[in-house]
């Protein structure tokens, strides 16, 4: 049994084996079993008697520690992939087909030098070390895309549970692996998800072995020097030239490459295909020149604005002003000259 | 599979139409030696936006051309349609060998 079992977990199992569960077991039974027929009063094992208490260490013998290191285990597999879709604003979604661990490390090599040559730019911190590919278990990424878009936490209503001291209070079980969570996705996928979802655009990417390339932020300059290695495209996006960087040009990276295939990404919440993520990524100098480009487009729009209004009421005017000349000059034709010319005046000025 | 008779592997697929997913899954069976053993694949991803069928294109060695349907075989349905021709060839290649 011991070989089997990881290290953390297999010491947990033998503080329950050795220490705790024997003691707990003697202290509860043995005075009860040893002497029946006694007439001390007798023992029993609740939570009230004093100097019984478990060890901090106890494990139950029927739940032992889960022998799986943490990071595999699908539970925890699934509530970091939710924190990540949470978390991460641009992720690209790759097939991988077969690629060796040697392939897989001279890739992430080539990548990792191209993205730490992006220059920083105005943003306050180097994003480049935390942009990382990783492999992904594609079930388990499928329905943390589906708790991620059809379960909101904060609509969860309380249950009444039992406290340890044997109140009632009111719990609110939320988090992802809750039933809560498992019957919103189930709700919502039931009869099919509607086109309208970012799930049911995204859904058809979860087939076959896929890794994802995850970014903190939205970085066009860093989405294109990922593109450029991973999936170059020519015109926009060439490969970085054999005397630049001629690592790139291994045969090791390049059989790798072959067998990396972009398939789709998700920007913002949003399915984006190639087409799309090369648009994000042919923008230049990131989003505060669009940033730029709208307050400009704004300005100029208002500039308009107002000089149509200021037209319409020009207009206005013009004809108005127009219309009582003429008015004038009807009136003064038929009365003659022998008007007084305050009173026109007067006139005038209502 | 049998993977050794393959000489021609070309797909075309839209990657965000279920239909793409035997195609896809398809490439996944290739060895990861393969392309430095001589099999020339070419995988052609097609817009979000198109309809058009996915495609697998596959040659042997002998000069048998397949053309499979991707949208109405499963997986299972194409590797066995693979194999079926490369056994012949497996027993063929065992025969002249010995």
């Amino acid at each position: 049994m011991a070989p089997r079992l990881q290290c953390a977990a297999a010491r947990g199992l033998r503080s329950a084996v050795n220490t705790s569960r024997i003691p707990a077991r003697s202290a509860l039974l043995y005075p009860s079993t040893l002497t029946p027929s006694t007439s001390s009063p007798r023992h029993y094992a609740t939570a009230s008697v004093p100097g019984l208490s478990l060890p901090a260490g106890f494990v139950p013998p029927l739940k032992p520690p889960t022998a799986r290191p943490a990071d595999v285990r699908k539970s925890q597999l699934l509530r970091s992939y939710t924190a990540l879709l949470r978390s991460t604003p641009l992720i690209l979604m790759f097939q991988h087909n077969n690629l060796t661990a040697v392939e897989w490390a001279a890739i992430r090599r080539e990548l990792r030098k191209a993205l730490s040559e992006v220059p920083q730019g105005t943003a306050p911190v180097d994003i480049s070390p935390t942009i990382s590919l990783q492999v992904i278990r594609t079930r388990i990424f499928d329905v943390a895309l589906k708790i991620v878009e059809f379960f909101d936490p904060s609509a969860v209503k309380s249950t009444m549970t039992t406290a340890i001291t044997g109140k009632k209070v009111p719990t609110v079980y939320n988090h992802d692996l809750s039933k809560a969570a498992y019957e919103a996705i189930k709700d919502a996928t039931k009869e099919g998800t509607p086109e309208s979802t970012v799930y049911a655009q995204l859904s058809p990417l979860m087939v076959g072995p896929l890794a994802i390339l995850t970014f903190p932020t939205v970085s066009p300059a860093h989405l294109a020097a990922a593109l450029k290695i991973l999936s170059p495209s020519p015109p926009a996006f060439p490969a970085p030239t054999r005397k630049k960087s001629p690592g790139y040009h291994d045969p090791i990276v390049q059989g790798g490459l072959q067998k990396l295939l972009l398939v789709g990404g998700r920007i913002e919440g949003q399915a984006f295909d190639i087409d799309g993520l090369k648009w994000v990524g042919g923008i230049d100098g990131g989003l505060d020149s669009l940033r730029a480009q709208l307050v400009h487009m704004l300005q100029s729009a208002g500039m308009g604005l107002t000089t149509v209004l200021e037209g319409a009421s020009k207009s206005l005017w013009l004809t108005i002003e127009s219309r009582r000349s003429v008015l004038e000059e009807e009136q003064k034709a038929p009365e003659g000259e022998g008007e007084k010319k305050p009173e026109g005046e007067g006139e005038k000025k209502e | 599979m049998i993977t050794r008779f393959i000489t021609h592997v070309t797909t075309r697929f839209n990657p965000f139409s279920p239909r793409a997913k035997a195609a896809r899954l398809f490439l996944t069976r290739l060895p990861p030696g393969a392309r430095s053993d001589g099999m020339a694949i070419t995988t052609e991803l097609l817009p979000r936006t198109s309809a058009a069928a996915s495609s697998l294109y596959i040659k042997f060695k002998d000069g048998k051309e397949m053309n499979l349907d991707c949208d109405t075989m499963n997986i299972k349905g194409i590797v066995e349609e693979v194999d079926r021709h490369s056994r012949q060839l497996q027993k063929q290649a065992d025969l002249d060998g010995s």
